[in-house]
Order: C-alpha cells, then sequence, then structure tokens
C-alpha cells in the first residue's frame, strides 16, 4: 500500500485505494511496458509499483530510486487483467523521489507551458532565433537539462482566445429553443499558445457538422505540473478548470478537446492521481470527450450519413499513449477509415517515447528515442505522407525524429469535409 | 448490411474470433480489460493431454465444449489458425492426428498437437541426443533442470553448453521478452553467433530458451539455424513466455488490420436491449476513464476467460457470477471443495463457467438460451479443466470458431 | 551404531526447546538438542508474530500479563534484530463494551503496563483503514517478533556457545539408563542412527511432547489445540491492532514483514499433526478482522495455515492447583471464558507447566516442559533450566536475560533491509530469484551452502522464498535453478511439485476470488507451463 506523504492528511484520507495487493505478478505489465524494454535503468512498472509498495512504512516510504525512470505512459494500468493501478502507483511514488519542494528551474518551466509561452510572446522573434540555435539549445541542455536534440513547437503570436474571442464566454449563452448540439471546446495550452490555427481548424470541423462552440473559462490543465510532481500546483489549476467547466457540464453540454492529455487530466487524473474527489469532479469527468470520441458516440452515431470527400494519403495513424488510457480505443480510425482513398496504416508502439515532457529532459532523452525508435522506423519504411496521432506532444516528437511530417486526426477531417486548404493553417508539407 | 460482432476478451479465444469475424466481411469491436493468458502460455496448441482427442471426443460428456463443437469445428478452426499463424510468419507444425512431445523448462514432457516450428523441431521423438543451451543471463530457464528432468525420463542428453550474451551485463535481470527483442537485430545476432559457435562443436541439435526474437522470430530462427551450423530449438521459459507473446502480439495486428475496432481497457457491462423483451442483448457498456460508453452491436460474444482472468467471480459465500451480464454460473461443489487436495488433480472450480448450446450461446439448465445473440467461447465455458485435460488451446480455437459462425450466420 | 554423551539433551527446537538449551549453554552444561524437522517447522514457526505487550491478558491472567510484560522489555535488549517495535492498539469498538475498556485500563495500570490513550483522530491518522467506529484506543507496547529471526539466533547462540544443534534429527527410542537416559537418534536424509547418553532429557517437543514421553514409557495428558491464522498479501496496518474485550478468536492483527496476520482461533485436534483449516475459522478469521479493518474483504487474503499448541491436561483426580512438590507448576487462573466446544482448549491455563517425571513416573532425569507462549519462552526455558540445574548441583545462575543473542549478518526479514541491501548490492552479482520478497540468488547460495540441503521449504523458511503474493509461482523454479547448479545431487524436478504442493495447502482454504486467481496461476505455471506432476509430490 502506499499512502504519500506529500498530500495533506484530508487529501490522503480521499486518495484512491492503492490496491497493490491485487498483483499476482504476472509480469504482463513489464512486457508490455516501453520503458523497462529498452532500458535495463528501469526494472519495469511492476517492480517499482506493487513490488516495492508492500515495502512502504510510514517511517520510511521505501520508493526505487528507478521509479524516476518510469514515463507515465500509463501502459501498464491498462493491460493489468486485474485492475491494478500500476501507472498511479508508481506517478505517486514518483513524487517521494523529488529532491525537495522546489522544482529545478528547467521542470518549472517544462510543467508551466501558458506561462513560458506568455513570457515569450513579447520578444518572439527572438525567442525563435534562440530556439533554433544549435549552440544555445546544447547551452540550455547543459545548464538547465533541456535536451539540445528533443524538438520544441513554436510559440504563437496570437493566442486562440483572442483570434476567436468571439466564441469565449464565461457560461453558456442562454438557448431558448436552439436545436443544433453545442460543445465546450477545452483547448488546452498546446492549441491555446502553441498552435492556435489547430483550434481554429476544430471549430471550423464542428461548425461544419453542425455544431456550436463555445469556449468556456479554462486554464492549464495542470498535467505538466502533475508529470514534475507539483501536485499542489496542480491541484490549484484542477480547481479552477472544475469551476470554469461546470456551468455547461450542469446543462449537459459536452466538453470537447483536441489535446489527448488534457482530455485525460479531466477525465481521470483529477480523480485518481490528485486525490480531487466530489459530485463537480465526476460530472466534469463523465462529460468530456476527446474530439473523436464526440464525434462517434455523440454526434455521428450512424457513420454512413457523413459524406466524406477523398483524400488520396498515405498515412500511418498512431494512437498516443495517453489516448490508450482513456480506454475507449482508437475513435478517430472509425472516421478516417471512412475517408475515400485514404492509405492508412496503424502503429502498435505503444508509446512514441516523449510522454508529456519526459522526453524533453536531458537525462531522459536517450531512453525516450530509443521507446519510439521502433514507430519512427515504421514510418519511414512504410514511406508514408504523413503520420496521424492525436496529442500535440507526439506529433511534435514524432515529426522531429522520423523526419515526416505529422497531423492531428482533425485535420484529414478538415480536407475530408474540404474545408478551406490546409496549408493556410500553417501545416509544414503538402 | 454486413453484421456486427462485439467480441469481449482479448485471450486466444476472443482475438482469433476476432479476426475469423472480421476477415468474413462482420464488423468487429474488441474490447479487453486487460491482456492476459497468452503471456502465460507455451505458445503450441494443445488438444488433448493424450493425443486422442479423434477417439476420446466421442466419450466426452455431451456438454463438454469439444463435442458441442465438434470435429469439423475443431479441424477447421485449426486449420485457419495455422494459416493464420503463417501468414504471420509463424509457421506452426500441427495436425490433429499427432502429437509432438516437446520439452519443458522442467525437463517434463509436455504433449501437444501443434508448436511454432521452432519449438517443434525440439519433439522428444527424435532419438538423436541433444545439448541444453544455459544463458547466464537469463533467471526463467535453467539448462541443469531441463537437463536433469530430461535424464530422468530416459532422454539422451548430451551436455549443457553455457552461452553468455554479448552484450555487456546488463545491470539487473532481464526478462525472456526483453532477450527476445535483442535477438531480433541482425546484428546483435552476428555478436551472438561469433560468441556461440566455438562453443558448440560436435553439438548437433541445441535446446535454448524461447528468446530467439520476438517481432522477427522466423528469421532470428532460420538465421541462427544456419549460422551456428546446428539445429536449434526453442523451449518455453518462465512467464512473461516469448511464443505466446508472439501470437498474442501477430493476432493483434491482423485483427486491427482487419479493421477491428481494438478497446483495451476498460471493464465492461452487458446491455440488454430494452425493446426485445429480455430475448435479445444489445451490446455493452465500458468503464471509460472518464463516463460510460455504449457499444452496440448485432451479437455480442464473451471470451472472457474463466477464474484466472475474471470470466466469472466467485466469493466467499459460495456463489459464482458471470462477470459482464452476470449470467448465473451453477456450482453444485461447497466453496470449500472448489479446490481439490492435491495441485495436481482435476480442480472442480476449473470446470466452472457457462453452460452453452450446440450454437455456443450461454443457456440455462434445459439448454433454452439466455438471449438469441449472445454467445460465449474459450475458458467462460463449462465442463472442462483446461490444465488438467491438456485441452486449452484447442478449445479457445473450436469454441471460437464454432461460436463465430453461429454468430453470423 | 555409536554412543555419544551429553549433560544435557533438548528434545524439539523450538523457542522453548532452543531456549533451553542456550540458557542451559551459558550455565556451563553441555548441551545437544535435536529437532525433527527444520528450524521453524513447528509450532514456533507457525505463530502470528506477536510480541506481547501483556495487554491481552491483564483481566484474564494477571500473572501471564507480568510475565509478558517484562520479557517484552528483555527481549527488545536481547534480540533487537528480529523485533520490529511496532507499537500496538486496543481498539475498543462501538460493539465492545466501555466497562470493560474501563476495568482494563485499571488492570493495566495494576500491573504497570505502558499505556497511553490516544485520540480516536490521531489513530485514524496513524492507521487509516483502521475502523471509523471506534470509541477508545489505547496504545500498548506490542510488537512483532519475527520467530525465524529468533530460531536462528538461538541456534547461533547454542552453537557458538558450545552446544550442538542437530535439525532433521528425530528420537526415535528414549528409555532409562544409568540414573539417566539414552536416546536413539535418527538422521531424515540419510536414516543412519546413533545412540546418545543424556544425564538429563527436557522434552520440548511441543505438540508432540506426548509422543516423546510415550518413548520413555510416560503418559503426558496434553491437550492439543489448532489455531488457524490468515496472513493478508499486505501490511494493512503498521501496528499490531488488537480488539478491546475478553480474549477471543480473530482479535488480533499483527503487521509482520511484508504481511499482515489475523489470529486465531483454537480447535481441539487429537493428533500433532491434523493441521487441517475448516472453512468456518477461515471465515472467521475474516468476519473478526473486518471488525477492526472495515474494507478487509476488499483486500486479499495470501495464505491460511495452522499450528498446535500443546496445554496440559492435568488427570481429574490431579485438582487444578499447585502442588506442594517442585514436580507440579505454576498454573495460572484459567483465561477467558468457555466458549462451547470450540474454546475448549481456550479455557485451560495458558501459563506454561514442568513436569518432573522422576516424581510422577518414576523416570528421573526426564523433565517435559509444556505450554506457555512465545513471548515468555525465556522466562519458561529459565524455569526449567533452574530445575535441572538444581538437581544436577550447577551452580550458575541464569544468564539470559542479561546476554543478547548475536545477531545475524544481514537481516532477511526486516522490512526495510531489504530494498536497501538490493540496492546497494553488486548489481551483477545480486540476480533477484523472489521478486516478491527481494530474495537475491547469493541469498540462497549463502542458504544452500550452510544446509547442505536443497529442499525448497527450508529455503523458504530462512529467505521467505515463495511466501510473497505469487506464493512460489515464479521464484519456486529459479530458486530449483540455483540450487540445481550449485548442488551435486539435486532431485530431478528440482523439488518443485512437492514446494508446489506445500503452497497449494495454504492456498486452498483462501481459494475464491481473488484468492482463486492466485491458486490458478500457481497451476497455470507450475503444472500446465513447467509439467511438474505428482510423481515426486506428497499427497494432501
Amino acid at each position: 500500500m502506499i499512502l504519500p506523504s506529500q498530500t495533506t492528511p484530508k487529501a490522503a484520507a480521499s486518495l484512491p485505494f492503492y490496491d497493490s495487493d491485487l498483483c499476482v505478478k504476472c509480469n504482463i505489465c513489464t512486457a508490455a511496458c516501453p520503458v523497462s524494454g529498452v532500458t535495463a535503468l528501469f526494472p519495469g512498472p511492476k517492480a517499482v509499483g506493487p513490488q516495492m509498495g508492500r515495502y512502504w512504512q510510514p517511517a520510511h516510504p521505501a520508493v526505487d530510486p528507478a521509479t524516476t525512470w518510469c514515463s507515465g505512459c500509463g501502459v501498464c494500468s491498462r493491460v493489468c487483467p486485474h485492475g491494478v493501478p500500476v501507472a498511479e502507483m508508481n506517478i505517486v511514488s514518483k513524487a517521494e523521489l523529488r529532491p525537495g519542494p522546489r522544482l529545478s528551474l528547467r521542470d518549472w518551466g517544462l510543467s508551466r507551458p501558458a506561462e513560458v509561452a506568455r513570457w515569450m510572446r513579447p520578444i518572439l522573434p527572438l525567442a525563435r532565433i534562440a530556439l533554433r540555435s544549435a549552440v544555445l539549445r546544447r547551452l540550455a541542455d547543459g545548464l538547465f537539462g533541456l535536451a539540445a536534440r528533443a524538438p520544441l513547437p513554436d510559440v504563437a503570436e496570437r493566442p486562440l482566445s483572442r483570434t476567436r474571442a468571439d466564441l469565449v464566454r464565461r457560461e453558456p449563452a442562454p438557448r431558448a429553443a436552439d436545436p443544433r448540439p453545442r460543445v465546450a471546446f477545452f483547448h488546452g495550452c498546446s492549441t491555446e499558445d502553441y498552435e492556435p490555427w489547430l483550434g481554429q481548424m476544430t471549430v471550423q470541423v464542428l461548425e461544419n457538422l453542425g455544431v456550436e462552440v463555445e469556449i468556456p473559462p479554462q486554464v492549464c490543465c495542470g498535467l505538466p505540473l502533475q508529470s514534475n510532481h507539483a501536485f499542489d500546483a496542480a491541484r490549484q489549476r484542477a480547481r479552477r478548470n472544475l469551476a470554469g467547466l461546470l456551468p455547461w457540464v450542469e446543462r449537459g453540454i459536452p466538453i470537447v478537446g483536441t489535446s489527448t492529455s488534457c482530455t485525460l487530466a479531466l477525465k481521470h487524473d483529477y480523480r485518481a492521481v490528485l486525490g480531487l474527489a466530489g459530485a463537480e469532479v465526476d460530472s466534469v469527468s463523465e462529460g468530456t470527450y476527446d474530439l473523436f470520441e464526440y464525434l462517434v458516440h455523440v454526434l455521428l452515431p450512424g457513420l454512413p450519413d457523413l459524406r466524406l470527400q477523398a483524400v488520396p494519403l498515405h498515412v500511418l495513424y498512431h494512437a498516443p499513449c495517453q489516448l490508450r488510457s482513456h480506454r475507449i480505443g482508437s475513435p478517430a480510425l472509425q472516421i478516417l477509415r471512412a475517408i475515400p482513398d485514404l492509405r492508412l496504416e496503424v502503429s502498435q508502439t505503444e508509446c512514441c517515447g516523449v510522454a508529456g515532457t519526459y522526453g524533453l529532459k536531458s537525462e531522459r532523452y536517450q531512453v525516450a528515442v530509443e521507446v519510439g525508435r521502433e514507430l519512427f522506423v515504421q514510418a519511414r519504411t512504410a514511406g508514408v505522407d504523413r503520420v496521424v496521432t492525436d496529442s500535440e506532444t507526439c506529433r511534435w516528437w514524432i515529426e522531429g525524429h522520423s523526419g515526416i511530417p505529422s497531423i492531428h486526426p482533425v485535420e484529414l477531417l478538415a480536407a475530408a469535409l474540404g474545408l478551406p486548404d490546409l496549408r493556410r493553417y500553417g501545416m509544414s508539407r503538402p | 448490411m454486413s453484421k456486427s460482432l462485439l467480441v469481449i476478451g482479448a485471450g486466444l479465444a476472443g482475438l482469433f474470433a476476432s479476426v475469423l469475424a472480421a476477415r468474413r466481411g462482420a464488423s468487429v469491436r474488441l474490447i479487453a480489460e486487460g491482456r492476459g493468458g497468452l503471456a502465460l502460455s507455451h505458445g503450441c496448441i494443445d488438444l488433448w493431454r493424450d493425443g486422442e482427442l479423434r477417439f476420446s471426443l466421442a466419450r466426452l460428456d455431451r456438454s463438454h465444449p469439444l463435442r458441442l463443437a465438434g470435429w469439423p469445428a475443431l479441424e477447421s478452426a485449426f486449420a485457419a489458425f495455422l494459416e493464420i499463424m503463417h501468414e504471420a510468419r509463424l509457421p506452426f507444425a500441427g495436425s490433429l492426428d499427432r502429437v509432438w512431445r516437446l520439452p519443458t523448462a522442467l525437463g517434463a514432457t509436455h504433449i501437444t498437437s501443434g508448436a511454432p516450428v521452432s519449438l517443434a523441431s525440439g519433439t522428444l521423438d527424435d532419438p538423436e541426443p541433444i545439448s541444453i543451451g544455459n544463458l547466464p543471463a537469463l533467471r526463467d530457464f535453467s539448462a541443469e533442470l531441463v537437463a536433469a528432468g530430461l535424464r530422468s525420463q530416459g532422454v539422451d542428453v548430451r551436455g549443457i553448453v553455457e552461452l553468455e550474451l554479448p552484450q555487456p551485463r546488463s545491470p539487473r535481470d532481464l526478462y525472456p521478452q526483453e532477450i527476445a527483442d535483442l535477438f531480433d537485430d541482425p546484428d546483435y545476432r552476428a555478436q551472438v553467433v561469433s560468441a556461440w559457435k566455438p562453443k558448440l562443436r560436435g553439438v548437433r541439435r541445441l535446446g535454448l530458451p524461447a528468446v530467439l526474437g520476438r517481432d522477427r522470430a522466423l528469421e532470428a530462427f532460420a538465421s541462427l539455424e544456419q549460422d551456428l551450423g546446428v539445429a536449434p530449438f526453442e523451449i518455453p521459459t518462465l512467464p512473461p513466455s516469448v511464443p505466446g507473446l508472439r501470437i498474442e502480439r501477430a493476432l493483434r495486428r491482423l485483427a486491427v488490420e482487419a479493421g477491428v475496432d481494438l478497446i483495451e481497457g476498460p471493464s465492461v457491462r452487458g446491455e440488454v436491449d430494452g425493446r426485445s423483451a429480455g430475448k435479445r442483448v444489445s451490446g455493452a457498456v465500458g468503464a471509460t476513464a472518464g463516463g460510460p460508453r455504449g457499444y452496440r452491436a448485432h451479437a455480442v460474444l464473451l471470451a472472457t476467460g474463466g477464474a484466472l482472468h475474471g470470466g466469472w467471480l466467485s466469493f466467499a459465500n459460495g456463489e459464482v457470477q458471470e462477470a459482464v451480464f452476470g449470467l448465473p454460473i451453477e456450482t453444485s461443489e461447497d466453496r470449500e471443495d472448489w479446490a481439490a487436495p492435491t495441485l495436481y488433480q482435476e480442480q472442480p472450480f476449473a470446470r466452472l463457467g457457462l453452460r452453452v448450446d450446440a450454437r455456443f450461446r450461454p443457456c440455462d439448465r434445459r439448454g433454452r438460451p439466455f438471449f438469441e445473440n449472445l454467445f460465449a467461447a474459450g475458458g467462460l465455458v463449462a465442463g472442462s479443466d483446461r490444465t488438467f485435460e491438456g485441452s486449452r488451446q484447442g478449445i479457445d480455437l473450436a469454441s471460437a470458431f464454432a461460436a463465430v459462425e453461429a454468430a453470423l450466420s | 551404531m555409536t554412543t555419544r554423551s551429553t549433560q544435557l539433551l533438548v528434545i524439539g527446537g523450538g523457542a522453548t526447546g532452543l531456549g533451553v538449551a542456550w540458557d542451559a549453554c551459558l550455565r556451563g552444561l553441555s548441551v545437544t538438542l535435536v529437532e525433527q524437522g527444520d528450524l521453524g517447522q513447528g509450532t514456533s514457526g507457525r505463530y502470528h508474530g506477536l510480541l506481547h505487550s501483556g495487554g491481552r491478558y491483564v483481566l484474564s491472567d494477571p500473572a501471564s500479563a507480568a510475565d509478558c510484560r517484562r520479557e517484552n522489555a528483555l527481549l527488545r535488549r536481547l534480540i533487537p534484530h528480529a523485533i520490529e517495535p511496532t507499537g500496538g492498539f486496543f481498539v475498543s469498538t462501538q460493539a465492545d463494551s466501555p466497562e470493560y475498556a474501563d476495568e482494563w485500563l485499571v488492570a493495566c495500570g495494576r500491573l504497570e503496563l505502558p499505556v497511553d490513550e490516544i485520540g480516536p483522530a490521531t489513530a485514524l491518522q496513524r492507521e487509516p483503514l483502521l475502523t471509523p467506529r471506534l470509541t477508545r484506543v489505547f496504545e500498548v507496547q506490542d510488537a512483532a517478533l519475527d520467530s525465524f529471526d529468533l530460531l536462528h539466533a538461538l541456534a547461533r547462540g547454542v552453537t557458538q556457545a558450545g552446544g550442538t544443534v542437530l535439525l532433521r534429527h528425530r528420537v526415535s527410542g528414549l528409555v532409562p539408563h544409568g540414573g539417566g537416559l539414552l536416546a536413539r537418534i535418527v538422521s531424515h536424509g540419510d536414516e543412519s542412527a546413533f545412540q546418545l547418553e543424556a544425564q538429563y532429557v527436557v522434552n520440548a517437543a511441543g505438540p508432540f511432547a506426548g509422543a516423546v514421553a510415550a518413548m520413555a514409557g510416560v503418559r503426558l495428558p496434553l491437550a492439543l489445540g489448532k489455531g488457524t491464522m490468515v496472513a493478508m498479501a499486505s501490511r494493512l496496518t503498521h501496528t499490531v491492532l488488537n480488539r478491546c474485550k475478553p480474549p477471543h478468536d480473530g482479535d488480533i492483527i499483527v503487521p509482520v514483514g511484508t504481511v499482515c496476520i489475523l489470529g486465531t482461533t483454537d480447535v481441539p485436534v487429537r493428533s500433532p499433526t491434523d493441521l487441517a483449516m475448516e472453512a468456518w475459522e477461515i471465515d472467521l478469521l475474516l468476519s473478526e478482522g473486518q471488525v477492526l479493518i472495515p474494507t478487509l474483504r476488499r483486500h486479499r487474503a495470501l495464505r491460511a495455515w495452522a499450528g498446535i499448541r500443546a496445554l496440559y491436561r492435568p488427570a481429574a483426580d490431579r485438582a487444578s492447583h499447585p502442588g506442594g512438590d517442585r514436580a507440579s507448576s505454576r498454573l495460572g487462573t484459567p483465561e477467558g471464558h468457555p466458549g462451547g466446544d470450540r474454546g475448549a482448549t481456550r479455557t485451560l491455563p495458558r501459563a506454561h507447566v514442568l513436569v518432573d517425571h522422576a516424581s510422577t513416573d518414576g523416570v528421573p532425569g526426564l523433565v517435559s516442559i509444556i505450554g506457555g507462549k512465545l513471548t515468555t519462552y525465556r522466562k519458561m526455558a529459565e524455569d526449567v533450566v533452574d530445575h535441572v540445574a538444581a538437581l544436577s548441583r550447577v551452580k550458575q545462575p541464569c544468564r539470559t536475560a542479561s546476554t543478547p543473542l548475536p545477531a545475524a549478518e544481514s537481516r532477511h526479514y526486516a522490512l526495510d533491509s531489504r530494498p536497501i541491501r538490493l540496492r546497494s548490492a553488486s548489481p551483477v552479482d545480486s540476480s533477484i530469484v523472489c521478486e516478491c520478497e527481494l530474495v537475491s540468488r547469493p541469498d540462497i547460495e549463502d542458504a544452500l551452502r550452510q544446509s547442505g540441503s536443497a529442499d525448497l521449504d527450508d529455503l523458504r523458511r530462512d529467505l521467505r522464498l515463495g511466501m510473497g503474493p505469487c506464493q512460489g509461482a515464479f521464484c519456486a523454479y529459479r530458486a530449483a535453478a540455483v540450487a540445481a547448479r550449485l548442488l551435486s545431487d539435486p532431485p530431478a524436478d528440482g523439488g518443485l511439485a512437492a514446494f508446489a504442493q506445500e503452497r497449494w495447502r495454504g492456498l486452498r482454504p483462501l481459494a475464491w476470488g481473488r484468492g482463486l486467481r492466485q491458486a490458478e496461476m500457481l497451476r497455470r505455471v507450475q503444472v500446465e507451463l513447467l509439467g511438474a506432476a505428482s510423481a515426486t509430490a506428497d499427497d494432501g
């Protein structure tokens, strides 16, 4: 049993029950773990999780230092046939290994993508030069531990909430008898600050399908903070999001996101890792959808009605590890399969390696690349035009390492719906 | 309109059923709470403990799953599986009319009707003496135990060859699948060959732990055979067992390629069609990371397993219940008698499961199916202690085949 | 047949026997101890791990409580490495009588037992799984005592002090001989035998004491009470939990190493080998445990086992009062309350009884020691050796209260030491054989070299191999592999079939729900994958 010592007693009381004694030691999780599969530095999720958990005592939380190698990809929890929350246990116990209450400068930056974007924005041209300078990147690697060769996204000049201020609301607009479906778009920092064009495209797609989109009050989902063990700060963000989203959820309006990590945080991590409880947490969890999940389950049951144009591309679809952790399969595939002329291959790789911020850290970079190697090689060998994946960190990472442009599945749907030229939205190559 | 099938459970029965159904044009969705059985298995197709199934079949209880499936279904299922494995570059040696006697990691004899070619060449019916290779880096396989066990059965074991792995010694124990991944790399294999070849002079047949490649096992095995100049064969190790993992990986890939919508992770609750007066099921509801999501289909196939992976649940008060639809499972024994006094006897609990009709639909004692469109296959079906009978994979394949036939007809 | 001689022969290698041997060695006697099995195979190895504070007995058996209090403090100094100072709670719940709690507290005061009342909120913070329906909580000096560590330490002490410890040796004959006794001793391994002349014989054979005495033609009336215990798969509590109520079945939960143990029942049996566990006992332990830990049944019960306590049941004409001669014992007041047929042995005095067969049965030199509890083993041993010393005119006083036992080189059982050892060991050499209990290959090789036996069950007792959640499904093979490499003549299947069957015995009473999954996992790996077969296994 693990009871994290970093939480307050009240939070500890509401933490989920980490039932390590369901583990029968079959090592199925270890066989699926993408990290232990490529490095002997990590003994595997079972070894550092339910196995070490039996040695936990209040006086000495017995955490194996090797737990820091866990990338938090969540494969282990998902494949366990006995319901052991291996990944959650490891995420929490990694926090025990934090050297102190303060984060390093690097981790502080990596866990606050919204703030970092805000500060870079005024000096954007300078920032861009810095980020692209190999010399400065190597310096950053040596000084701060930010991996020199890890691909980093570009900061957008104007965030989504400014370009589409028309959609931003404090509360759902009152609608007397409007039969149109409506959603609250949780864009997350990645779309807001780095890829507002993706947000634009998503709004366009939804509107094209007859959906009204509103942008509710929201802050960073908190997952980067959680991944870097700043649980209290993550909880702060979580509470603000819960408050901001509740008015929509209460009216039965689905919350929809394009970033599979943000939506996972809302659905799962708030409860299972941060230990938040209560009716509003449950309602938001149940009311949150990945974009394609929303399309497949809510908007378009009975897919045949959708008229899709041909998109003659050869693509490799990779389901991000966070999407798999939603436990909804790959809903995007269902729609992609219906696009005429689309040559679709599907990746079997469990994780591309970046796992959020893991691969950006100098000390983890090499392992992260090894984890994703199989995917990069598959993409190159298959000679696909695009790699398609729902998570932004995956897209940047895969594109940077395979050399093949990586796109969100909504971009293919937009093309299939005949929406304006994708190139206007900054896709790198046709 | 093509039929839709919801398969619940991703063990051998569920995966095989999904591939069969998808290739027959059905729209298939496979949902599983986790992964299971294949990682624990030897990767072979066991039909019957003494290999005499064709003769024993008629004497089995009428409700035994093999009897219900019938010989023709078993034949077709077996053939289909071998074909699929061949396609997946995992060729099998298999026959319904002969058995292979293969060595286990303990040096005991395992009788099977179908084995991957890399294992089948270890047949104990070949009188040529064997040597056993020991990999000190692998704790999950002991050449000494293999040799001692085989010798006690009169097998001519010439000796044990110590074979180090070329890489610098790992800072921790390696699991079998991790070593298998190393063998997928041709450069690694070349290093292995130069390290091992000098030690193999005079060795003809060489038993090795089953770690010779995972995704490129066929290639790995063939190249080692050629370059080492011996006739190697694989022996399954402790779990995670690579031969089982190879089958699992291949079936998953083929399923996805055939268009199966594979959903991993949610626990599942069955749903009855409210407009059918209780006669039909409509699908199932998955407990996802967020809210529940419904999955509908024309037919549902339960391949959720038995005792080990939760196809049915058992309680202190002696009740047993099927896990997805809550179907009742009868047990005639008291809870205290579910497990026999020794490990090696037939176990009453292992025979528990759902009674099924001739179309593999769960039914009551009088043979009336609970639902017209609900089917069951694999370990969930009652009537057989598959460990004791040596019938595990045969029942998985035959029942999956028969259930898919019935579901899609 | 060779004949050896010794001053004192101790029969039985449990805590009592070893305690006697240790005490006697320190007083200068030459001592030989024989134990029919391995260390810890008997009752001492089957107990629930509690080092009593005495709190359990303050009302029912104050003399016993006082003994426990003293011995508890002593043992913490004498053998600290076998003791985990967990502390204990006496918990009064809404189902328990408030008057009892008051009386109990007063009785603790009278006996000067250290007690602190702590607030319910504090108690719940320390032990989050404890029932919220508690009314009062008292903290006492209970601790967890690892009997295997204790037995090993005693055996080491005896050997270092010049005594002889013969494991896997049984006594097959015992006859009066020249003022003392002549014993015939047979080795379990090769059945070789020798004779041993002894001036004095202490029969500390526990439930087998009757059989031993019978060899000398002495009738020793014993009441055998079988107690069943259940280990939960993890440490649900880090503090010993007791119900604050009249002591009865199943009202203690003890954290021991990586598990916690629910105990115990009390069922009269006729034979010292009748260790069968019944469903009602398991259900009772779980139900009683649930009163202290309401979520108990959501957790996995790992394994069940039984141990047999022998108590002295004197003949009807020998009333339960202390006699004038030193032959009889101090008989404490009966403990507890009548429990109907089931609790019959529970009403018998639990204090130890020393029977000198010189006066009672005309066999000089033979002394039997029966009963008692592991917490007070040292005191029992002192009483016995005082008696023998007086008979043999040995003047040395008892030194066990002031002589610490030799510590082990490594503390296998201590909870925190195993992960630490793992990390500090050289990675190339420290292959982990038992992943659940973190037992490494060097650990096993050392144990094999010392014992010379490839018996996996012996390794299990020494190292906790196979005592974790997988119950040997994976590690038994690996351990057998290590043994096969090291030893010259290992059994053909490495002893796996027999070991797996032993593990099965403890899983069987819990074979439903998650426990059934574990049992099936064991079967899948051992029987289906490895092909371990019953040709070499014992049945039942």
